[in-house]
Formats: C-alpha cells, sequence, structure tokens
C-alpha cells in the first residue's frame, strides 16, 4: 500500500515538472542552541555575501496595554547603543561597508536583517548577539525615535489618500483581539509611554529562547555553527515567563457596517472584510489559489470585471492578511471617478456570489498554479529572498522547512477545495463592509 | 533647550560608552570580489541589437524590449503620450485582444509591463526559463502588431486621469509633478489632465510609427539563457521588425555639451521659493530642485555626482537624513537623487514632515547643500558612502530584472555595456576635490517646493526666510498647461 502511494506520488510530481520548472527546495539547516535560540541556516556559496535576519516573536499584538504602536516604536530603539556599540554602529557594520539593514514590525512578529558581504558574517552576529543582550535604552533617544515614528505614522496614513482607510480594515473587522489596534498604533497612546517602558518590554521579549536566527549565503557550516555557539550562544536565557496573547476573536453574529471620512480623499473606496482562519489553517493553500483567480494580475476576474468591463473601479483587488490567531479575508476596491462605493460593494459581491455558485474553471486553476510557482522561484532568487520566505515559514506554520512543502501543497489543491473554502468564510454573518470617502481639504 | 539636552545626551552616551566598553566587534574577514557578469551582445540584420547577459542561479529569464524614444520626444502639450503608447502596447494586437494578452502571460506565471520614462521607452517581461519561446512569441506581437484600439485607449485615459488625481492628492507626488516644469524646465512625464485628456489615436499610432524601430532598440535577455538561444530567438520573433534610419536628429540623442558652471559671484543657493497650499494635508513634502543642463549621465561628472549624492542624500546615513530623522527627529526619512537624463541632470532633495517644521527642514537642506560647497568631505566620510554604492549596484545585479534594467540604463544614455564592470572602479577613484568642486558650481540657483498645508507653516517660513518672495499657488488652482502654473 504504501509503494503504491509513493508511485502515484512521483507520477504526480513528474506531470508537474513537465508542466513547470521546479522550485528547488532549500538544504536547511536546523539546530537549536542551550539557551533556547533556534539557528536556521541555507549555505550558498554562489556569490560573497550573506542574509542575516534575527526573528523575534513578538509584534504589535504584544503592545502594552494602553500604549499602542508599542511594539514597532521598539524596533526603532534597537538601532541605538548597547553595552558595547554606539548609537548607529549597525549602520556603520552594513550600510558603511557596502551592505545594509533593516527591521520591520508586524502583528505577530518582529525581524531585524542585514545582508552584507560574507567578510562581515562574525562581525554581525556579535552585534545581534550584542543587542539581544545589552541594549541601552536613554531617554534622549528614546524622545527622538518617538518623534520620527509619528512622521512615519504621518507619512504612512495621514498623507496617504488612502492611509487611514488600511487601517479602518484592521480595527472595525476586529471587535476584541488585539489585532484591532494595528502595528503603527495611536499617536497619544505612544505619548504616554516611556524609556522605562522600553527596558521592560526588551527583557520580556528580547531573548534567546524567543528568537529564530535565519543565515542565508557564502559561510562554511562548521565555521558558521563555531560562531553562533561564541556570541548567540552566550546570551542568557532569562528565567521570567513571557505574557502570551490569549484573547480570542469571537466569531461574527451579523453583518456590520461603517462609513468613514477623511481629508483629501480622491475617490470612494470601499472594503468588505471577513475573519479568516489562523495562519496554521490547511484552508490557506485554496485561499491563495482562490486569491490568484480573483485578483492575480489583468485577466483576473476582479479586473475584468470592475475595471474593465463595467469601468466603476480603477483598482479592485482580493486580499489575505495573514496573521496567527487568525486573519482578514478582504475584498477592496476604489471608485473610477464618478462611481459610488454601493456600485463597487454590489459588484464585489456579484463576483463572490459568482464563484461561490459556480466554482472555478480548470484553466483558472492552472493559471493560479503557474502564477503562484513562477512567484516562489521569483522570490527565492537572492540569499535576502530564501531568508524572507524561511522566516515567514516560522511565523506563520511555526516551521521552517514548510516552505519546501508550500509549492507541493498548492499543486494538490483542487477546484472543490477552492468552492469550499471560498463557502467557509465569505458568510453573510461574517461580513463587516466599509465604506470611505473623503471629508474637507484642498478643492 | 531641546537642542542642549540633546547635546548632553551625546557627551554621555560618549562617556558612557569610553567607560563601560569592553569589547569590541570581531573584524571582518577579507573581502572576497564581486564579479560582475559581462554582457555580450549582437546586431541583427534590422539593426536591432540583442544583449545578453547569462545567470544561471536561478531559473528565470526577463526580456526587456528598450526603445531610444521617451517623453522627451513628446509635445508638451501631448504630456504623457509615451507613456500611453508603451502602455498601449500590451491592450490589444491584430490578433489578442487586451484581455487575452492578459491571459496567456498570467497563465505562463508571467506579468508584462510597458511603460516610458524620459529618454526611453520598454516592455518587459519575467518568465520561468522553459517558458521563453512563448513570452517571446507574446511580446513580439505587441512590440510589432499592436491594434491601438479606440475602446481601449479611452479606458486608458479615464485611468491615467484617475491616477493623476489620487497621485496629486500625495504631497511628495505633487511636488515632483510641479518640479518638472517649474525648475526643470521639462512637462510631467505622467501628463497633466489637459494633456491627457487631448491625446488621441493618431497621436499615439505616430508615436509609435516614429520610435518603435529596429535600430532605435535593444532586446535584453537576463537569466537562464545563452546567447547564442537568446539571438536566435531574437531574430525569429523580431528579426521583421521595422527598420528605418532617420535622417533628422532626435533631441533625445544630442550629445553632452558640458556644464554651464557658474564663476565669478555666486547666487544663493534658493532662487524661489514656492508653496503649493494643500489644506488639511496630513504633512508637507519639502524640497530643494535644480536643473543642470548641459551634463548628461553620459558625462564623466556622473561619477563625482553619484558619490556627492551617496554622501548628501543616498541611504540611511547620508547627511540629510542624518541631520533631519536622526538627529532631530522630524522626519521618517530624508534623502536626495539625480534624474539623469541624455543631456541634463535634475537634482531633487525630498523628505515629508508635519506641516509645523516644514520651513525648519527647508533650512536645514540648504545648510547641507552649502556645506558640501563650503568644506571638502573627510576620508572616513567619503569611503564608506562610496561603499554604499557599490553594495547597492551589486546587489541589484542579483535578480534578472536588475540586472535587464542596469543594462538597459547604459543603452538608454548610450553608455558603453563595459561600465558594468568598470562601476566599482569608477566610484572608487572618485576624488574629494571633484566632489566640492562639483557641489560649488552645481547647486546654485535652484527652488524650494513645499506642498502642504500653508496656513500651519506660513509664519515660521516668512521668519526663517525674510528675504525671500514666498510664491502660494493653491493645490485647486494648478495647471501645468499654463506657465504661471495657474489654471
Amino acid at each position: 500500500m504504501r509503494k503504491i502511494l509513493i508511485l502515484v506520488m512521483v507520477a504526480a510530481f513528474a506531470a508537474a515538472a513537465h508542466a513547470q520548472v521546479k522550485v528547488a527546495p532549500l538544504n536547511i539547516k536546523e539546530r537549536t542552541l542551550a539557551n533556547g535560540l533556534k539557528v536556521v541556516s541555507v549555505q550558498d556559496n554562489s556569490s560573497p555575501t550573506v542574509a542575516i535576519h534575527v526573528w523575534y516573536n513578538v509584534g504589535g499584538k504584544n503592545d502594552p496595554q494602553g500604549k499602542s504602536g508599542f511594539a514597532h516604536m521598539f524596533e526603532h530603539l534597537m538601532f541605538k547603543s548597547t553595552k558595547n556599540m554606539p548609537n548607529e554602529k549597525m549602520d556603520r557594520l552594513t550600510e558603511d561597508v557596502g551592505g545594509y539593514n533593516n527591521a520591520s514590525t508586524w502583528d505577530d512578529f518582529t525581524n531585524y536583517y542585514e545582508v552584507v558581504p560574507s567578510n562581515y558574517l562574525e562581525t554581525l552576529l556579535w552585534a545581534e548577539a550584542e543587542r539581544m543582550a545589552n541594549l541601552n535604552v536613554d531617554d534622549a533617544n528614546f524622545a527622538s525615535e518617538r518623534d520620527v515614528v509619528k512622521e512615519e505614522y504621518r507619512q504612512s496614513v495621514l498623507a496617504q489618500p488612502y492611509g487611514q482607510f488600511n487601517e479602518y480594515i484592521g480595527s472595525l473587522t476586529y471587535t476584541r483581539h488585539p489585532y484591532k489596534r494595528g502595528v503603527i498604533g495611536d499617536l497619544d497612546q505612544l505619548n504616554a509611554a516611556s524609556s522605562a517602558d522600553a527596558r521592560a518590554f526588551h527583557s520580556l521579549f528580547y531573548r534567546p529562547d524567543n528568537a529564530y536566527l535565519i543565515v542565508v549565503g557564502d559561510f562554511e557550516q562548521k565555521q558558521f555553527d563555531a560562531w553562533t555557539d561564541k556570541y548567540l550562544g552566550k546570551v542568557a536565557k532569562p528565567s521570567s515567563t513571557m505574557p502570551r496573547v490569549t484573547e480570542v476573536e469571537p466569531a461574527k453574529t451579523k453583518e456590520a457596517r461603517f462609513e468613514k471620512t477623511s481629508p483629501n480623499v480622491p475617490f470612494p473606496a470601499v472594503a468588505i472584510t471577513y475573519l479568516g482562519p489562523r495562519s496554521d489553517s490547511v484552508d490557506l493553500p485554496a485561499l491563495r489559489v482562490a486569491d490568484k483567480i480573483l485578483s492575480g494580475g489583468e485577466s483576473s476576474r476582479l479586473y475584468q470585471s470592475l475595471v474593465y468591463k463595467q469601468q466603476i473601479a480603477q483598482e479592485a483587488s482580493f486580499n489575505i492578511d495573514n496573521k496567527v490567531d487568525g486573519g482578514v479575508l478582504y475584498f477592496e476596491a476604489i471608485a473610477s471617478e464618478g462611481k459610488t462605493a454601493p456600485q463597487l460593494e454590489k459588484s464585489l459581491l456579484g463576483e463572490l456570489k459568482l464563484i461561490q455558485d459556480k466554482g472555478v474553471t480548470a484553466t483558472e486553476l492552472a493559471k493560479a498554479k503557474n502564477q503562484l510557482i513562477a512567484d516562489a522561484v521569483r522570490g527565492r532568487e537572492n540569499n535576502d529572498g530564501k531568508a524572507i520566505v524561511i522566516e515567514r515559514a516560522i511565523a506563520y506554520q511555526h516551521d521552517p522547512m514548510a516552505v519546501n512543502s508550500d509549492i507541493e501543497n498548492l499543486q494538490k489543491v483542487t477546484a472543490a477545495d477552492v468552492l469550499r473554502v471560498m463557502k467557509k468564510y465569505f458568510t453573510d454573518n461574517n461580513r463587516t463592509v466599509i465604506y470611505y470617502s473623503n471629508a474637507g481639504g484642498a478643492k | 533647550m531641546k537642542k542642549t539636552i540633546f547635546l548632553a545626551a551625546i557627551l554621555l552616551s560618549v562617556l558612557v560608552t569610553n567607560f563601560l566598553a569592553q569589547e569590541t566587534p570581531p573584524a571582518p574577514a577579507a573581502p572576497k570580489a564581486v564579479s560582475v557578469p559581462a554582457a555580450q551582445e549582437k546586431k541583427l540584420a534590422n539593426g536591432l541589437t540583442v544583449a545578453v547577459i547569462e545567470k544561471r542561479a536561478v531559473p528565470l529569464v526577463t526580456i526587456q524590449l528598450l526603445v531610444k524614444y521617451g517623453a522627451s520626444a513628446e509635445d508638451a502639450n501631448k504630456a504623457g503620450l509615451a507613456d500611453i503608447t508603451a502602455s498601449m502596447l500590451t491592450k490589444g494586437t491584430t490578433t489578442r485582444t487586451a484581455t487575452q494578452i492578459a491571459e496567456a502571460v498570467e497563465f505562463l506565471g508571467g506579468t508584462i509591463s510597458s511603460g516610458a520614462g524620459w529618454n526611453g521607452s520598454n516592455v518587459a517581461i519575467t518568465v520561468t526559463s522553459d517558458k521563453v519561446d512563448q513570452a517571446m512569441a507574446i511580446l513580439s506581437d505587441v512590440i510589432l502588431h499592436p491594434k491601438f484600439d479606440q475602446k481601449e485607449l479611452d479606458l486608458l485615459k479615464t485611468q491615467s486621469l484617475d491616477g493623476l488625481t489620487y497621485n496629486l492628492k500625495q504631497p511628495s507626488a505633487l511636488a515632483n509633478y510641479v518640479a518638472s516644469k517649474y525648475s526643470f524646465g521639462e512637462h510631467p512625464a505622467g501628463g497633466t489632465p489637459a494633456s491627457i485628456a487631448s491625446i488621441t489615436k493618431s497621436d499615439v499610432e505616430s508615436f509609435y510609427e516614429n520610435g518603435f524601430l529596429a535600430d532605435f532598440s535593444i532586446i535584453i535577455f537576463t537569466g537562464e539563457v545563452t546567447a547564442a538561444a537568446a539571438a536566435a530567438t531574437a531574430e525569429k520573433y523580431l528579426g521583421g521588425m521595422k527598420k528605418y534610419v532617420r535622417t533628422d536628429a532626435p533631441s533625445t540623442r544630442a550629445e553632452p555639451v558640458g556644464l554651464p558652471f557658474i564663476s565669478g559671484d555666486k547666487p544663493s543657493f534658493a532662487q524661489r521659493l514656492l508653496v503649493v497650499d494643500l489644506p488639511k494635508s496630513g504633512q508637507a513634502s519639502v524640497g530643494y530642485y535644480k536643473s543642470n543642463p548641459g551634463v548628461g549621465r553620459k558625462d564623466e561628472l556622473f561619477y563625482p555626482a553619484s558619490v556627492l549624492n551617496s554622501v548628501l542624500g543616498g541611504g540611511y546615513s547620508s547627511r540629510l537624513n542624518l541631520e533631519i530623522r536622526i538627529k532631530r527627529g522630524l522626519s521618517y526619512g530624508a534623502g536626495s537623487s539625480f534624474a539623469w537624463r541624455y543631456n541634463a541632470m535634475n537634482f531633487s532633495t525630498r523628505a515629508q514632515t508635519k506641516n509645523e517644521s516644514a520651513a525648519q527642514v527647508a533650512e536645514l537642506v540648504l545648510g547641507e547643500l552649502k556645506k558640501l560647497a563650503d568644506s571638502t568631505v573627510a576620508a572616513d566620510e567619503l569611503v564608506p558612502r562610496k561603499s554604499v554604492l557599490t553594495g547597492n549596484f551589486g546587489r541589484n545585479l542579483e535578480t534578472t530584472a536588475g540586472l535587464a534594467n542596469a543594462l538597459a540604463d547604459l543603452y538608454t544614455f548610450s553608455v558603453p555595456r563595459t561600465e558594468l564592470n568598470s562601476y566599482v572602479d569608477n566610484v572608487n577613484g572618485v576624488s574629494d576635490k571633484q566632489i566640492k568642486d562639483f557641489a560649488s558650481r552645481a547647486f546654485f540657483g535652484g527652488d524650494i517646493i513645499i506642498v502642504g498645508d500653508y496656513s500651519v507653516f506660513k509664519d515660521d517660513l516668512a521668519k526663517r526666510f525674510p528675504n525671500m518672495k514666498v510664491d502660494v499657488i493653491k493645490a485647486g488652482e494648478l495647471d501645468l498647461s499654463n506657465d504661471n502654473l495657474r489654471k
């Protein structure tokens, strides 16, 4: 029985390989240090660079009560001084030698990353250990970075015509879960935060047993393992317990509707949102296929219907905002000149009904898979791209090795799977509708 | 007060660091050489150039057709024509509808993109390497047999107008739009509401006929493809591309004539101060804009200018970001750039800040420009800033699309393809003296443009720039069709 199964799988795989180039599996080495730090590495000596990611299991959802936006603001402080590094030393070790660094805070996690010439790998492992173990937070740095974060908020939320609209998608879809607050948070609440909060946050969450080190690129495995032990292995594991988010978002019982406005909004927009599955759900591959069929390019259903044929929208999309404790699935459209939010809503719901009633065609299914596989190949083109997909697998599937089964899982999706998930999540009672339009600003 | 606290904090951190430092970072190992693959080139009988960079690491191929004919070739009152023409290519051929083109390309797992810049137009596609032949069949069809259907043109124009309306609600995009005419003496390549509305099917057809010719074009292949295979597929699909040797010399091909550097008494940095009033804007965009006609991408000043820009506003640790963001928390990010033309370079700085601090940021920007002109950049700053450039350059070449773009950039400006391989040496060869010399001649007489809620920063602006006349235009009254920028 077992043998037959394997044969069938080989045949299926051969067919897939004939239709598509294969996505080469990543040769991942994984180990856990004594202090709990998990280390994932992929050696690839084809170019003399290396991508280093340190992923912490803490994000916007872990903001202290009444301090929305704190986890993100804290991320900025990680580039300031440590016991053995002055402010902005990370830039000296990366940017100044032809590399770069950055970090990003998500609802569920925070990542810090560098891409550098590979002769700097040891230096950067030291530096990452340094800011994990020995971060300094002083009042001056705290105050100046808080101002930077306020400008970031103004730039990404207030100065963008649809910046606030994007924030409403989370804040109006969730009713209880901290995802409701959004990562960028609230300027008034950030004013209430102090450098003491930052020190407490660091000691609570920035610790080896709450992190992954992911390194992809030019190194020798034995040497890399030795450096990891020497620098990151030395970081002490605290005995305190980390608070975890236990809030459960209740299932929705009836449709909710909102109308919101902001200044300088050029065209009305609408979002139709639904609470979605946890990020490790087996439904995700089918939802990703549905995503491509609905809005993957100009041949997709939403573009063809709303933008091309009816010409009521300049942009129409379906989106999966994946989150560990349950994400948001949403339709979004921005009206063309003279068109209205109710017209957009009606058409989007019409497209939803069509897919729920009639399902998808074999051609659409094949096209979506081709697109997803090509995306995967493009996404893994360089060291950093590979590190990113590994990191997302850790965040959302809780297993770095999941990157190597993703493609296979997508290949297995059937038209019936797509139909099933479209019926399961997109119910009338699970729906939130948001209208967004102009109020004030330039004439 | 704020300044005092800040200085005290710096002193304190220096003291603390010296006192407690016990460890220094492990020194880097010896650097390894980065190799940049060489481009191979072949000319087909019809004059079409085939350029190939083979890169085998990933099974991907980017194919890009570059036509050395872009927005600079369109009339100002037809601004946006080059981009609309390029975009129309994928909106239907004599045998395929727009939907069929999208359907076919997306079935291959690819995306097709087309558009125009100032000095060139392009159509590009990236596919897995087993799909090159199928991709070329579609790509060549859109290049050789576009239909320019009236209904498709109407839709594209509506979309362009909507896009413009959207962009003009964003402070930075609005500032760049205004600067194109006000400071650079060009027209906005994305068009104006009036120019886009006026574009007809015959405008598009004649722009295409004049520009999309084999001898103005380069077909670029990068990725998992051999030079021989690329040449064969180019011949098979584009060997029939029309050749036309022009007798007139289009303006895009004018040779650089050298910078009309200022000598004698220098005027002040900022000659004019323009405010575009956008009430209730979430932030203000603050920029300095200066065109230098006569120096083009091909000029040897390209390298000193690039290194200077890296010092001033290229990357996180550049001076503008250091002064505006890192030291003062006035912006999420500040920077600068040169937009290169065949025979000009358009310099601009950028920062978005709360409306209250717009005038302060303008003052800081001018201060940094002056500093570059007044004193040389020390080696401990210059060397790292060169590394920023060479590091970025190497990383951009990691993807097939990045390689194709780098190559297209060289072809656009008729720069020898070997510069791909000499870029790093050229950057490292720039001296501190060259930078100072460049800064002291190229940055005078530009414009400050602020787009934001004028009522908030009006008084502070008058206070900080007492000797400058402030020209204010309401965002709703802007019209770039007219020389006074007003409706």
